[in-house]
């Protein structure tokens, strides 16, 4: 056979001409109108005027910090929540399967179908979660139209749509654990609590770092949930802006792509940081 | 068509990008409906001189000649060669029947369906697998995967046949019995076949010659029999024959070859057999364990470490100048640990080897 | 003392998980509860769990009030095709990435590696632009082009392939296939299950895609089904009961094809995470 199998280039080329126009060329383009200003059609070169606009606009901000606070809130409780469903569902009971069949349900489905459903549980009038509230007589706020609560209803909803897809990977990474440390630990009498912290917990280390910067990256590109929550909009006033929700306003509605794509790239670059530290941290954690 | 160099390899290199290189400068040639080995231990480019012929891997020089034509610029495909893999590489997927008329069903040499079926059953019934035809691959046992893919290689008829470590995934037992039907085989196929082995026992039972490699040379192309009495040099020495041969530094001075507390005038051996000069210096002089001999007037002295009994014959180990040593001997001359005996040398089967391995006697 | 700490330990464990399995499960049931109620059991305080009598008139009004048969068939024409020409792209892709040797074969892995890191969020904007400058806006074509490779499914099949023997692709080549022929004869057939769970992969995601046909698309005839029911939701206004029928007309296919394949889709999740 040959050592340069030009052939090579055959096989990958519609992969290649694919990703060039749809990934490669939008990137370069991204950077290039994020200096660029003017409708669609007519844009124009004007410096770094989006970015100044950006890093004044205190709806930006508001985006950036609602992000901030959405991806540090939910994601640690979700995971924390997953790794006691997790360690649960894998040791404790039986059935495994089934618990799990179940658990991973709202990773298959529709974030607007399940989105509506949600919009008529957190209902401030006859929505059940209100009347569960009133039951243990509880304060019974506004979920949706009440701009100080738009945030923490869509950490509720994040929460339940990610411990789907962190459930199946922790379980995949318990089965992993090499059974016999296990059983080493019950001749020595270990008690559950103890293996769990002493065997469970340093063995899911990895794992752990990994679904906590992958559901980080997640939660920075939040748009679908804000938009089946308070069906199409960023909350009541804009209460629930986040920065893709954002850089969609400026795109599509408000009719800057310049100003959107500007930040779009400074998402993209902190994106790409934290991928950066990912990197770092997994291989920091496997060696 | 010289039938005496229906193979011919020349001058064959393999220089990997980093700069290892793998194969330098091989060459050798295969007679029509031989069965060649090519022995050595793993790395030492036999694996890598059968995949060159092949076409699975380039050589970076030289030529491969068979039937008078160059295979250089040939696809693996087009080179007419049947492969039989270590792993077997069976198509997990298919039956054994699909998996023996692929080569049919694919390429320039497709052909219909039923003569393909004829021609996979011939070779199926040739290799004694007809009753396998619908099994899969993954239920059958290592020898019947062997014995499947040996019908795969040679349902082409193709003009040689190569395989590569084909028994080393059998256990002991099979491995004899394999070994005797792939040899009946290739015979009755009347095929050119190269073998390529690690395991010297089954190259010497195996095969009409035997080319052995060491870090991507040839050290001895000859019949498995010349290479354990004749060998070339030090390695070929060394790595034939199981014990391993006894190996003594000596010194030659005054016509005398001395060694620690030992002693051979040069004259006692056959000067038509020195292939060269046996100027003043330092040798090897290495003996194969079944010629020493018990002997009162023997000119070693040895006391024995250790026995050890391998069926017919009885492994006298001792030391001697700090190098482990053994001794050959019938199993009816009852020797124990610690006993002190004498060893005389055979000296009609003594070589004796420069610091270069280059023998000289 | 022992076995009764163990007990209250137990109880605690039952209490967590089924606490959150009915948290997990029960927006599916009450979606589907709520579709057959009326409006008044939707909008009653305390509120309905059990219908009445099953109202099963409500999808006729979805269908009525949108046209639902046509999202349903524009969301699978774009999922399938997706799907399919991923996969075929994918495979061949991964092919020569796997078993052929070129130059130039380690810069594309670099790009390709760099790639997976943008945020496809990052890049869908500006490809809304390529499809509009194409003309392509409210097409099929423009829904599925920038879909129709997935570098990150050729890096998952490629370790379907490399799990392959070397050997057989030398079999294959000495045997007298070609490239071609391997690929469908023997690569194909022998990583079925990987494909299997791609295509799964491919085809749910396609069918929950939201931003991007929402971008795409203006006219009501070519909207995906995501999009037509979040419209739905914003036109139905305060009809619940509409709402709930429609969305559960969305999610019920996908449930249907998770659970008859849930192994294959939950073990291909997991394996390519812990592979990243």
């Amino acid at each position: 056979m040959k050592d340069n199998q030009k052939k090579a280039w055959l096989f990958l080329a519609p992969a290649i001409i694919c990703v060039t126009v749809f990934s490669i060329w939008p990137i370069l383009r991204a950077f290039t109108m994020s200096f660029q200003g003017g409708p669609l059609i007519d844009l124009q070169f004007n410096g770094l005027s989006n970015y100044q606009y950006i890093f004044s606009d205190p709806e930006f901000w508001r985006a950036i910090m609602n992000t901030a606070i959405y991806s540090f809130l939910a994601v640690p409780i979700a995971l924390i929540i997953s790794v006691v469903l997790a360690w649960f569902i894998f040791s404790k009971i039986k059935h495994t399967a089934f618990f799990e069949t179940m658990f991973f349900m709202p990773y298959v489905t529709s974030t607007i179908a399940i989105g509506i459903v949600f919009r008529y549980i957190f209902n401030g009038e006859y929505g059940l979660l209100n009347f569960l509230l009133k039951l243990v007589h509880l304060p019974q706020p506004d979920w949706l139209d009440n701009p100080s609560l738009s945030l923490v209803s869509l950490i509720i909803f994040g929460i339940w749509s990610s411990l789907a897809f962190n459930i199946v990977i922790l379980m995949g990474a318990l089965r992993n654990i090499e059974p016999n440390y296990y059983v080493l630990a019950d001749m020595y009498g270990a008690t559950s609590r103890e293996k769990f912290w002493r065997i469970t917990v340093p063995q899911l280390v990895p794992t752990l770092a990994f679904l906590l910067t992958v559901n980080l990256i997640g939660a920075f590109k939040i748009y679908t949930q804000v938009y089946a929550l308070f069906n199409g909009q960023a909350g009541v006033g804009n209460s629930a802006m986040t920065a893709v929700y954002y850089i969609y306003n400026k795109f599509q509605i408000v009719g800057t792509p310049g100003v959107a794509m500007a930040a779009t790239v400074v998402l993209f670059l902190f994106i790409l940081f934290v991928t950066f530290l990912q990197r770092k941290l997994m291989k920091k954690v496997n060696s | 068509m010289n039938e005496d160099k229906f193979i011919q390899v020349n001058n064959l290199e393999k220089t990997y990008e980093n700069g290892y290189q793998a194969i330098k400068s091989v060459s050798f040639s295969v007679k029509k409906g031989d069965l060649v080995c090519l022995l050595g231990p793993s790395g030492c480019g036999k694996t890598t001189t059968l995949n060159m012929i092949a076409g699975l891997l380039n050589p970076t020089g030289g030529d491969i000649i068979v039937n008078g034509k160059s295979l250089l610029n040939v696809a693996p495909k087009d080179r007419n060669i049947g492969y039989v893999f270590q792993n077997y590489a069976l198509y997990p997927h298919m039956t054994v029947l699909q998996n023996v008329m692929f080569p049919m069903t694919v390429g320039k040499n497709k052909k219909p369906k039923d003569e393909a079926e004829k021609i996979a059953q011939k070779f199926m019934k040739l290799t004694h697998i007809e009753e396998l035809a619908d099994q899969k691959p993954g239920n059958l046992s290592g020898g019947q995967q062997q014995r499947v893919s040996i019908a795969r290689a040679l349902v082409q008829e193709p003009q040689i046949l190569l395989m590569d470590e084909p028994l080393s995934n059998l256990d002991a037992r099979l491995r004899l019995k394999i070994r005797e039907e792939i040899r009946n085989l290739v015979k009755e196929v009347g095929i050119t076949t190269l073998f390529v082995t690690h395991d010297q026992e089954e190259a010497l039972s195996i095969g009409d010659k035997i080319i052995l490699f060491h870090n991507g040379v040839i050290q001895q192309d000859d019949k498995g029999q010349d290479l354990y009495l004749e060998p070339n040099n030090q390695f070929v020495a060394n790595f034939i024959g199981n014990p391993v041969i006894d190996n003594f530094d000596v010194k030659v001075t005054d016509k005398k070859i001395s060694g620690t507390d030992f002693e051979i005038p040069v004259e006692k051996l056959d000067s038509t057999k020195f292939r060269g000069d046996l100027a003043d210096g330092d040798y090897t002089l290495s003996i194969r364990p079944e010629n020493l001999k018990l002997s009162d007037e023997g000119e070693l002295s040895e006391v024995i470490d250790d026995v050890e009994l391998i069926g017919r014959e009885r492994v006298l180990k001792f030391t001697h100048a700090g190098t482990n040593q053994r001794a050959l001997i019938d199993l009816e001359q009852e020797i124990k640990p610690g006993d002190s005996v004498k060893f005389k040398m055979n000296l009609d089967r003594v070589y004796l080897f420069k610091p270069d391995g280059e023998r000289i006697y | 003392m022992k076995k009764k700490k163990l007990r209250w330990g137990m109880i605690f464990v039952y209490l967590f998980i089924g606490i959150f399995g009915i948290i997990t499960v029960f927006p599916f049931i009450y979606m589907i509860l709520g579709g057959l109620m009326s409006y008044q059991e939707t909008t009653t305080i305390p509120p309905t769990l059990i219908p009445k009598t099953l109202r099963w008139s409500n999808y006729q009004k979805v269908f009525e009030q949108a046209p639902f048969a046509r999202y349903f068939l524009n969301t699978f024409i774009t999922a399938a095709t997706t799907t399919i020409v991923t996969l075929f792209t994918s495979i061949l892709g991964a092919f020569a990435m796997t078993n052929l040797k070129f130059k130039g074969k380690g810069f594309i892995q670099l790009i390709f590696l760099s790639l997976l890191m943008v945020p496809g969020e990052a890049i869908i904007f500006t490809n809304y632009n390529t499809i509009a400058h194409l003309g392509l806006l409210n097409t099929y074509l423009g829904l599925v082009l920038p879909f129709l490779t997935s570098i990150f499914y050729m890096y998952y099949l490629q370790s379907y392939f490399t799990a392959i023997s070397p050997t057989i692709y030398k079999a294959a080549m000495i045997d007298g296939a070609s490239d071609w022929e391997y690929i469908w004869k023997i690569l194909v057939p022998m990583s079925k299950g990987g494909l299997i769970t791609v295509a799964l992969l491919s085809f749910i995601s396609g069918w929950n895609s939201f931003l991007w046909p929402l971008l795409v698309t203006n006219e009501d005839k070519m909207r995906l089904l995501n999009n037509g029911l979040a419209a739905f939701a914003s036109d139905a206004g305060a009809q619940t009961q509409l709402q709930l029928a429609a969305a559960t007309l969305t999610v019920v296919p996908v449930l249907i094809v998770y659970f008859i394949f849930r192994k294959q889709i939950i073990r291909g999740v997991v394996r390519n995470d812990l592979k990243a």
